[in-house]
């Protein structure tokens, strides 16, 4: 990591900040999509998905605290224009889009940002629109990078939008930058099954190392770390009760629990178990609502994200905050290997729900091995 | 080739004083012959003195790894064992065996706080807690009073406080031993004492835990036995040493935070870096410095450098000047 001084900002000196925004990002997520990038994106709007970057970038506009000290370019309509009531300040608008937004738009705009002399860049979006403006800007100019996608797994990304306002405010008080990574699923890793999260490129950000998520790790497939996932499956395998409904979410450890069991499961994807057997695959918001119906005694499985930490809010957004809150805290069950879990200061949820993240906030117990676990702080 | 220099296992930098020296020559002329009683009478009562707690509550042994294991054999059976993570007590895992839960408490940077509701969950059944305080490799303070006499108003809670890091820190909770017998504390003359390689030990327990050692007799090895009771007579040599270390680690600290490396407030005579990068330690060594490399249990790029004279500091600092560019 390259840490860059900056010098403090100048007391009448205002910063040149632009703001991009994905207007598709994050909506595949309560529908069951892993993205919206091409026809996912019209899938998901034939499933009922909703925008979710307003409320995202609302929250996080409305969180700066040093908006006298910006003056704000924004991209046109959908793409920012339309949030700046947020903002509560005027902005000029950079570029033109026709028709429906495309990437090539954001690395446009991007670009003319650029060469129009921002101090720094806004975007809210995930990791498809962070690898855009890693395209467009590379290390030219620092970004804050506020989470709204589906998959986000690249280290760049502020926790939450809050966080991400923190992070400009922190900007304008002189704050150095340091390189962090984007990342994205290796698509062909994911048709062969595995989860592997590779590294695309770097951008520049504000260096305030709480506010951001670490990359996602590929999971270790040492034999120990096998052994290791076949000893927590083992011990959950034990304690799973035939009356209950089981909703397992993605990764690898989670995996092993339906593998010991001889029944199928989607890496990515959010499965259901009850007695002994497959009763969803590959489900969405509204399947699994449904199935909670007919079940009184559910639990939801997951595993922390490598790296970053998060159970809920990152790669698994099927468990929505209506999903969440109908199975209870106390029926989540966190599972993990031990070298997963020492590379994180902390378990972390961001359910786009502050009041459930706050619920969920505090200790949880992640299944380690057999019959062991490790109490995790949970920071919501 | 010149031997490098060593940070990695916490000892003190100082050997020694002459005395002690002295004396552990002498249990040498005695190699013949097992540890006499009357010698280990003698620094039992020196241990009570500087422990100020009653003679009969101690018991020496060879290496406090080795006292704890015993009470985890003895104890861990059909009890939950917990324990905190990060923590370097390679006798805990043993308690897998035997536990009917082994839970770990992680401690969270940057603070490394145990919070006491980690723990008053967990108390639902009978338990065998150990902490080490402070925490090694995090050199956090983890317990207070009010936390230890919650735990120990458990009547199904057998507490193991390690103390072994108690001559920087000055916490103690030895003086709550008579008062309940639930209640251990492992200490070692290896660190503060400068006796590393004499390997000696001490619980300072009530009946429960002592039992176990009731048909034990500490046979401690004769030049062990013999150092250790010089080096309880000349405690101000040590408490002397203890300053220096505590002032160059303060000076370490200053210095690692002036070259913007994370590092963490510690009541030890380590310090917890955290550099990010992987292979640090490999390339501390390539420059004569051996650190111990803690990304194990800690951040990757995580090393624990134990406080060293201040010429084997600076060799530290410019080594890892060097690695960082």
């Amino acid at each position: 990591m390259v840490h860059r001084k900056r010098g403090k900002a100048g007391m009448h000196m205002k910063r040149k900040i632009g703001l991009i925004v994905n207007p598709v990002a994050g909506m595949g997520g309560s529908v069951g999509l892993k993205g919206t990038d091409g026809d996912s994106y019209k899938r998901s709007l034939e499933l009922g998905a909703r925008p979710v970057t307003p409320l995202r970038t609302g929250d996080f506009l409305a969180h700066i605290r040093n908006r006298a000290d910006i003056e704000l370019v924004t991209a046109p309509g959908v793409m920012g224009e339309v949030h700046i009531g947020d903002f509560g300040a005027p902005a000029t608008v950079v570029g033109a889009v026709t028709g429906d937004t495309s990437a090539q738009d954001t690395r446009r705009i991007a670009a003319d940002m650029v060469s129009q002399g921002i101090d720094l860049l806004i975007f809210v979006g995930g990791d498809g629109t962070a690898r855009d403006i890693c395209d467009a800007v590379g290390l030219t100019v620092p970004v804050v990078a506020v989470p709204s996608g589906v998959k986000i797994f690249s280290a760049a990304f502020a926790f939450s939008a809050r966080a991400a306002a923190e992070m400009v405010d922190a900007f304008i008080d002189g704050t150095s930058v340091a390189e962090q990574e984007v990342l994205d699923i290796d698509e062909d890793a994911f048709r062969d099954n595995r989860l592997a999260s590779r590294l695309y490129g770097y951008l520049l950000v504000p260096d305030v190392k709480r506010y951001l998520q670490g990359g996602k790790e590929c999971s270790s497939v040492t034999k120990s770390a096998v052994e290791t996932k076949a000893e927590v499956a083992s011990h959950i395998l034990e304690e799973m009760e035939d009356d209950t409904l089981y909703l397992l979410g993605p990764g690898t450890t989670v995996k092993a629990i339906a593998d010991a069991a001889g029944i199928p499961k989607t890496l990515l994807g959010v499965d259901a178990i009850a007695e002994g057997r497959l009763v969803g695959s590959d489900l969405n918001e509204e399947s699994i609502l449904a199935l909670l119906q007919k079940f009184e005694k559910r639990c939801i499985i997951v595993t922390p994200i490598g790296g970053n930490g998060f159970i809920f809010g990152r790669g698994s957004k099927q468990f929505t905050p209506d999903v969440i809150r109908r199975v209870g805290r106390d029926h989540i069950i966190i599972v993990a290997t031990p070298d997963k879990l020492v590379k994180l200061e902390a378990l972390h949820v961001d359910t786009g729900d502050f009041q459930l993240d706050q619920v969920l906030a505090g200790y949880l117990s992640v299944t380690v091995g057999y019959k062991e676990t490790m109490k995790m702080e949970v920071r919501g | 080739m010149t031997r490098p220099i060593d940070l990695s296992m916490n000892e003190m930098p100082f050997p020694p004083p002459e005395q002690v020296v002295t004396a552990a020559r002498a249990g040498l002329a005695l190699l013949h012959r097992y540890a006499d009683q009357r010698q280990l009478d003698e620094l039992k009562a020196l241990l009570s003195r500087y422990a100020g707690v009653p003679t009969s509550y101690i018991v020496p042994g060879p290496g406090s790894d080795y006292l704890l294991r015993e009470i985890i054999y003895a104890f861990s059976g059909g009890r939950k064992v917990i324990i905190v993570s990060p923590s370097f007590m390679p006798t805990v895992q043993k308690a897998k065996q035997f536990a009917t839960k082994l839970v770990s408490l992680r401690l969270s940077p940057p603070a490394f706080r145990l919070h006491p509701d980690m723990l008053w969950d967990e108390l639902t059944e009978p338990a065998l807690v150990i902490i080490d305080n402070p925490n090694n490799p995090t050199g956090t303070v983890l317990l207070d009073r009010r936390t230890v006499e919650t735990l120990v108003a458990h009547e199904d809670v057998r507490l193991v406080i390690d103390e072994a890091y108690f001559e920087f820190s000055g916490v103690t909770f030895a003086d709550m031993i008579v008062d309940h017998p639930n209640l251990a504390i492992t200490r070692t003359l290896d660190k503060a004492f400068s006796l590393a390689g004499a390997r000696i030990g001490y619980l300072i327990a009530g009946t429960p835990f002592r039992d176990i050692f009731a048909a034990f007799r500490a046979l401690l090895p004769q030049a062990s036995l013999h150092a250790a009771i010089a080096a309880l007579q000349s405690v101000s040599y040590m408490e002397d040493n203890v300053r220096v270390i505590m002032a160059e680690r303060d000076r370490l600290h200053e210095r690692l935070t002036g070259l913007h490396v994370p590092v963490y407030s510690s009541h030890t005579n380590f310090l917890l870096v955290s550099t990010g990068i992987s292979d640090i330690a490999s390339r501390l060594r390539e420059r004569g410095v051996v650190v111990s490399d803690v990304s194990n249990q800690c951040a990757e790029g995580s090393i624990r450098i134990s406080i060293g004279r201040p010429e084997e500091n600076d060799a530290f600092i410019d080594a890892l000047r060097a690695v960082l560019g």
